[in-house]
């Protein structure tokens, strides 16, 4: 019995890290459509940034996140204004397209930063394990769960909660007719669009530490969180939420049963099943098909 | 008469292209050269088998390479049995295996001493997969998006599960010093003409066997299924077995591009079934024209022979993805039908749009139920 706190925490972790990332993706899939493969790349950007910032200006990583978001959703806002906004009636080409984003901005840090693998240093005070009901806990992995559940909390404002909400909302019910109450649909657009490559590069910035900084370390997060947004089901934040937490167990009680590629492929087996068998998600709210 | 016309002006497209793949090795005299060829139209008939069942039934399959790495290992395992025993551990078993501790070789490598079985199992094995995934997810009318997120899923699944079975598969190494296949007295050295020759007729057979089929009734139905599913499930056409058949299909040419590929690469690894390769078919794909054979193939050598080339000058050793990446982008914002379609606008002709085609199809498989209707009656 002594063994399943840590084994939760070990999945509560994963899980966090997982609702990060997807987040951002979340937002963007969810209302606008796009299927976005540079959100990897994003997530890149956003760990390179302060990389970037702790070494050369010397801003530690949380006094940097603030910056890193607002810089990685700028570079978001630029891909959306040039490219993305061409795209809204050939949702599928969105795929190739953004692949193409991604690309360019992985060869782009290749060149700019070089090739070789970067480190980030932890913030101090967090690299003391902690004590926690008798247990102990990686500080930094509290930090990113408390963190996660506050992004969330923010987003959850923002969509339900405010005016930029309710027209995103809005837009994303329907398009035309929001339009037709005055509602600048494209700025709308591309403001979601450069909060979701914002969160993504917050997510980057955060797990930086964790893992070392490369400029293909993007590929791996993207199919994963794609499967997280799939999985709880496009439009639903509490979806996202859920999914990430019940593939973050899974892959942790998983990766102890047996090891982690097998852990891994068997998650990803489990999701093909849960798609085929819910292919609106496990939390579809509203569905328009397009 | 026009469309004859069309008909006629494709067809000889296709014949001049295949003409222009097989005259190469006349005029070519290295061998590096020619093996770096082989793998470019190894690319082509693994992306015309992509077009196949994205461009002509609208299946968006994100893991194409699962058929391509599963046709590959079979080749593999084939070869890797009849290595000279110099390199194999004792009775016969592969060194890898000998490595692991593996006492006796696994009863799924056994068939693999006959060619015949190992060529057979090349294009069955991934068909059977294929038909597997389609039958779980194509009845339930999952489409779009979450066929591309399935197979995508299946495709890191497959992989994962080959470079955990080290003792089986080789792991991470996959399957290397192969011994070189020997089949009706013709030796198909990766660096020969005649594994350039197999390639090139392997590919010309496809674009025309292929033209075959998707002018063909089921051709025909399935540019309808593409271009409206549900309007096809109502003239009660069973859509699900028609996207499966072509799902099966295409992941067998892809089988099949994969033995061509050991041949070339003379190893199998499991990066062949990885997610890199897998999308570079659909950007291959896209670049070429994902509704054309001949451009789907073409994009293919396109663009694996100019990231070749680039990738080998040194002024570009750096920023050749930058350049693809760029180049890409453009394409799809500005020829959706890829680049074979500037053949069209050289032609002259008004570009058809999606509604036209599905129109015809439609019309035509219509025309074709009356006609049977009527004669039934009579």
């Amino acid at each position: 019995m002594s063994s399943i706190i840590p084994q939760i925490s070990v999945g509560l972790s994963i899980a966090s890290i997982l609702l990060l990332i997807a987040l951002g993706l979340a937002i963007i899939y969810g209302t606008m459509g796009v299927i976005n493969l540079a959100h990897g790349e994003f997530v890149m950007l956003g760990a390179y940034a302060v990389w970037f910032l702790q070494t050369f200006l010397g801003i530690g990583l949380i006094a940097g996140l603030v910056l890193v978001f607002l810089l990685v959703g700028f570079v978001g806002w630029l891909v959306e204004l040039t490219l993305i906004r061409r795209l809204y009636d050939r949702p599928l080409d969105t795929i190739l397209a953004t692949w193409g984003v991604g690309v360019i901005l992985q060869q782009a840090v290749r060149l700019g930063a070089g090739a070789e693998l970067r480190y980030v240093k932890m913030p101090d005070f967090l690299v003391n394990p902690v004590h926690v009901m008798g247990y102990e806990e990686s500080a930094y992995r509290i930090f990113i769960f408390v963190l996660a559940v506050a992004l969330l909390l923010a987003t959850y404002f923002l969509i339900f909660r405010t005016e930029f909400g309710l027209r995103l909302r809005a837009v994303t019910q329907n398009r035309d007719i929001a339009r037709c109450f005055g509602i600048n649909a494209a700025r709308i657009y591309s403001l979601t669009f450069a909060y979701g490559a914002g969160l993504a590069g917050v997510a980057g910035a955060l797990v930086s530490p964790l893992k070392s900084v490369s400029p293909d370390m993007g590929t791996n997060y993207v199919v994963d969180a794609f499967m997280v947004v799939v999985v709880g089901g496009v439009q639903s934040l509490l979806g996202t939420v859920a999914s990430s937490y019940l593939i973050g167990q899974a892959n942790g009680v998983l990766a102890f049963l047996s090891n982690d590629t097998m852990a891994k492929a068997v998650v990803f087996l489990g999701m093909v099943v849960l798609i085929r068998l819910f292919p609106q998600g496990l939390f579809a709210m509203r569905l328009r098909r397009s | 008469m026009t469309r004859n016309r069309d008909a006629i002006l494709r067809l000889v497209g296709y014949a001049l292209f295949c003409a222009a793949i097989l005259v190469v090795p006349l005029f070519v005299d290295n061998g590096y050269l020619l093996n770096k060829f082989a793998r470019y139209l190894v690319f082509g008939i693994l992306s015309l088998a992509l077009s196949l069942s994205w461009g002509y039934a609208g299946i968006l399959n994100l893991g194409q390479a699962v058929g391509f790495g599963l046709g590959s290992y079979c080749m593999a395992m084939a070869l890797k049995l009849r290595t000279i025993p110099i390199q194999t551990g004792a009775g016969g078993l592969p060194d890898f295996m000998v490595w692991n501790n593996v006492q006796a070789l696994p009863w799924f490598w056994v068939p693999f001493h006959s060619y015949a079985f190992a060529i057979a199992a090349g294009m069955a094995v991934p068909a059977v997969v294929a038909f597997l995934i389609g039958w779980f997810v194509f009845p339930a009318r999952v489409s779009g998006v979450y066929v591309a997120i399935i197979t995508l899923a299946m495709l890191v699944v497959i992989n994962l599960v080959i470079i955990d079975q080290q003792p089986y598969t080789g792991g991470f190494n996959g399957i290397t010093d192969l011994t070189t296949l020997k089949l009706f007295g013709i030796e198909f050295d990766a660096y020969s003409d005649a594994t350039y020759y197999l390639a090139a007729i392997t590919l010309s057979l496809c674009l025309f066997l292929g033209l075959a089929f998707v002018n063909s009734k089921t051709g025909l139905i399935l540019q309808a299924i593409r271009d409206d599913e549900t309007r096809v499930w109502y003239f009660g056409y069973n859509v699900a077995a028609y996207q499966n058949f072509v799902f099966c299909l295409s992941a067998a040419i892809a089988g099949f591009a994969g033995m061509l590929y050991t041949l070339v690469m003379e190893f199998a690894s499991p990066t062949f079934l990885a997610v890199p390769i897998s999308l570079s078919i659909v950007i291959w794909c896209a670049v070429g024209g994902r509704a054309s054979l001949v451009g789907a193939a073409l994009g293919a050598i396109v663009v694996t022979g100019v990231q070749g080339s680039l990738s080998d000058t040194p002024a570009f050793l750096d920023t050749w993805m930058l350049i693809m990446g760029g180049l890409f982008i453009v394409i799809v914002l500005f020829l959706p039908n890829g680049l074979i379609s500037l053949i069209d606008l050289a032609l002259g002709k008004r570009r058809r749009g999606r509604a036209a085609t599905a129109a015809a199809s439609v019309v035509a498989i219509e025309r074709s139920e009356s006609s049977r209707r009527q004669s039934a009656a009579r």
